[in-house]
């Protein structure tokens, strides 16, 4: 094989990952430096912008101390370069040549402008697999168009169906148009990369429109189909659902809960669990009867009776008590409840790591579980903290050369 | 010539499951060139293919496309005989079948492994497969709730924002290639299999981010500010002409508001000394978005969304299903292509269901050198001639049997 096989109880080959991305990407590299491979986070000189982005540990700034920074950058590695400059682009040229994988989310022809597209790397490199996470894609009308997290919630039509109908289309929180784009591209890296070193394939380029991936995200609401088959453009429907009664999210004694009832089953155990709490028989009414979408025509009385009832909970009662009687009651979870879930707990999603600065936090790595393989646990790097080993170590830079380009702004 | 061979040629994966997650699973990897079969049975169909109600089955060659689609009754003794055979020639298999339904067929992870030594295999979860939860129904348009991600949306004090959509599936759906193309590299070189779990709880919990941390170090809950944010202002959605038709604007840089302020006409407002800074806008959010309001009133979400771009300012109309379809953008890209689907009918099988002219969207990375199949849309049962013929060898007669008596059904 002309790869390295991954370590003991690694899932990925420790393939070189030259990250360049921006928050439209960067979690793509995260993921797979996650589970094994060595990814090298390029960032300027005076260190990637999120280094310096609220909230801080301990609310003190400073640059390693960006709870953004410390969650997307875990068990990569730093090195400082200015691609802006020559000498750092020709450094990153000889970078490029050993790596496996370049990573990018720079506007449209940016590393074009700065020589560093991917046929030029690939002239350096023919079995570099590059792919770049950008708003709309490499090519079409829309590809130079500006954007941003909430711009690509609306231009995808995620945020026309989420929310409430009376209200405005909601931008769903914490930067969620970040992770569609990046997920992909963390799947056709792997793609790519079995190409070429399984299939004995070629390196190749990658284009990823975060658009088209936000679109894939909410397939199940069949935006374009709809509108061809019916005419009809989807929209949100708020808290509770329109059509499957009762489905959605109610208030519980201490927050909120969500409850979904399909099947003719699920009523029959949820009307009579709600009789013996409230003792309202009405509940019980066969006009309530049926399955999935036979409700609708109630859906404003047995929403006030759900109500009646689970604000006589907490979300954890019936959550647990639901399941003993085969309803489904989900609970909505904020952060702090997350990191006390003892079903996460028990399933080696939370991995402690020691940052020299921010000190010891759990993060979230385990996105599968296995007993083979398990995520790896570096914190995220110091500012340039690979310069050394990367350049002296790899590209056998001397330390007058090094001392040349540290005083050119390069490094 | 496109090189005929693909990422995942000669990875055969065994595909057992309903729903979003799974099934988007497989026509990933089926897109990357994986034989990718798929098991489902006649006599308990998957609601998949009955989605959405108003098209019977419009939305299923989303999720199945490229895939060689079968039928087998794994609760019969003579299917689940077919389906072990099947195990011993996969690379992978992959379910979301919750353990004591699987132990109940009697399809047990460390008895596949007797079957084939070094299968790989995926079990997909709701809410985790060990655990104190691990018996737990779900449903995955509730489980986006329980990832933290809705109490950091919408207004503080508003009930948790929601969205019309199986969302959390999806981050697990796409997630899971990673881990399956990871694992038969790693059998590739190390000859060692491996198992994983995982769950629609934890690929959103995954995505909670850095509030995880800033909770942790400083005890704090991440604020719901609805369309604002930190950083920017002007930033939200503005109402535009016509019905539920909004742009959103995001004005994250002094040269985005100076842009801002020229595409709509400079207004005197905008030189007001409360609007100069971004602190100030911040400071001033409410009048600011009534002021910007009253611009976008005056537009379409289109003509808003352009003039704004064109002077360098990020927006975008907030996309209806006929602007996703009618977009220049999107063609030009050639995102949606057309597809066939069946019209699904409970009380029929399914090879007596109809065909009708739909579309199904690609799958979004763009590979230069071994590009994404589209791959062909197979009917339930499409495939079983080929599947039990030419990959199992069994022969006609006895697929008749195994069909006549429901096991292949």
């Amino acid at each position: 094989m002309p790869f390295q096989a991954p370590a003991d109880g690694v899932l990925l080959p420790p393939y070189r990952i030259l990250d360049l991305t921006g928050p439209d990407g960067v979690f793509c590299g995260k993921l797979l430096a996650d589970y094994g491979a060595d990814v090298i986070k390029i960032e300027p000189p005076g260190g990637d912008s999120t280094r310096q982005r609220a909230p801080f540990i301990g609310d003190q700034p400073g640059q390693e101390r960006s709870a953004y920074f410390l969650f997307y950058n875990t068990n990569k590695r730093s090195v400082t370069l200015s691609l802006e400059s020559p000498q750092g682009q020709d450094l990153f040229k000889k970078m490029a040549a050993s790596a496996d994988v370049v990573i990018e989310s720079f506007p449209v022809g940016y590393m074009k402008s700065i020589g560093l597209d991917f046929d030029t790397l690939q002239a350096i490199n023919p079995g570099l697999v590059m792919a770049s996470v950008t708003p709309f894609g490499q090519t079409g009308p829309w590809k130079d168009y500006y954007s941003s997290d909430l711009i690509s919630l609306a231009a995808s039509g995620f945020m026309q169906i989420t929310g409430d109908p009376d209200g405005p289309p909601l931008r769903q929180g914490n930067e969620q148009s970040h992770f569609p784009g990046a997920q992909y591209a963390a799947s056709s890296i792997m793609g790519a990369l079995f190409y070429r070193d399984i299939q004995g394939g070629s390196g190749q380029y990658i284009d990823i429109s975060m658009q088209e991936a936000m679109i894939t995200f909410y397939t199940d609401a069949h935006p374009a189909l709809a509108w061809i088959l019916r005419g009809e453009n989807v929209t949100r429907v708020g808290p509770n659902s329109t059509l499957v009664i009762p489905l959605g999210v109610f208030p519980s004694k201490d927050g909120w809960i969500s409850a979904g009832v399909i099947t003719p089953r699920e009523w029959e155990n949820l009307s009579q669990w709600m009789f013996e709490v409230t003792g309202n028989e009405e509940i019980l009414n066969d006009d309530y009867k049926g399955g999935n979408q036979d409700r609708a025509p109630h859906r404003d009385i047995i929403t006030a009776y759900v109500i009646d009832f689970t604000t006589r909970f907490t979300s954890e009662e019936l959550f647990h008590e639901g399941q003993e009687r085969n309803l489904v009651f989900i609970p909505v979870n904020s952060v702090s409840d997350l990191l006390s879930d003892p079903q996460l707990e028990a399933s080696n999603f939370w991995y402690e790591l020691d940052h020299p600065e921010a000190g010891a936090l759990k993060y979230p790595l385990g996105v599968f579980d296995s007993e083979e393989v398990s995520p790896s646990m570096l914190p995220a790097p110091h500012l340039g903290q690979d310069n050394e080993a990367i350049f002296s170590g790899e590209l056998g830079l001397s330390e007058p050369e090094l001392a040349s380009l540290r005083s050119q702004g390069a490094i | 010539m496109v090189d005929a061979k693909k990422p995942l040629s000669g990875i055969r994966i065994l595909e057992l499951g309903p729903y979003v997650a799974l099934p988007l699973t497989g026509r990933i990897l089926a897109s990357m060139g994986a034989e990718v079969i798929k098991v489902e049975t006649n006599k308990v169909l998957d609601e998949m293919n009955f989605i959405p109600a108003w098209s019977r089955g419009g939305g299923q060659p989303e999720f199945q496309r490229g895939k060689k689609r079968i039928t087998i009754d794994v609760r019969t003794p003579g299917g689940l005989e077919v389906f072990k055979e099947l195990v011993k020639v996969s690379d992978v298999f992959m379910t979301n079948f919750r353990r004591n339904i699987l132990d109940r067929w009697g399809i047990d992870f460390p008895d596949l492994r007797k079957l084939r030594q070094d299968i790989i295999l995926m079990w997909q979860t709701g809410l985790g497969g060990i655990g104190p939860y691990y018996t737990y129904k779900s449903y995955g348009i509730l489980v986006q709730h329980m990832g933290g991600v809705s109490l950091m949306s919408g207004e503080e004090g508003e009930p948790p924002a929601t969205i019309n959509s199986s969302y959390s599936d999806y981050h697990t759906g796409v997630f899971q290639p990673v881990a399956i193309m990871g694992a038969l590299m790693r059998r590739a070189l190390t000859g060692q299999p491996a198992t994983m779990e995982s769950s629609i709880f934890k690929s959103g919990a995954v995505t909670a981010g850095p509030a995880i941390l800033d909770y942790q170090s400083n005890g704090r809950m991440p604020p719901r500010i609805g369309n604002r944010d930190r950083f920017s202002a002007p930033h939200g959605v503005y109402q535009c002409q016509g019905d539920d038709r909004w742009c959103a604007i995001a004005v994250q840089t002094p040269e985005h508001w100076e842009a801002f302020c020229r595409a709509i006409g400079s207004p005197d407002w905008c030189s007001e000394a409360v609007f100069s800074t971004l602190e100030s806008r911040l400071a001033n959010q409410d009048r600011l978005d009534e002021l910007v309001g009253e611009w976008t009133a005056t537009q379409t979400a289109e003509d808003a969304m352009t003039k704004l771009q064109e002077a360098g300012v990020p927006a975008s109309l907030v996309s209806q299903g006929q602007d996703i379809h009618e977009s220049e953008h999107l063609k030009a890209r050639e995102f949606y292509q057309p597809s066939p689907f069946f019209l699904a009918e409970r009380d029929r099988p399914a090879y007596e269901w109809e065909t009708k002219e739909g579309i199904s969207a690609t799958n979004p990375p763009r590979l230069s050198e071994s590009p994404l199949d589209f791959g062909h849309y197979s009917n339930v049962g499409g495939d079983n001639d080929y599947v039990f013929k030419e990959i199992l060898g069994m022969s006609q007669s006895e697929i008749d049997r195994l069909t006549e008596n429901q096991s292949l059904y």
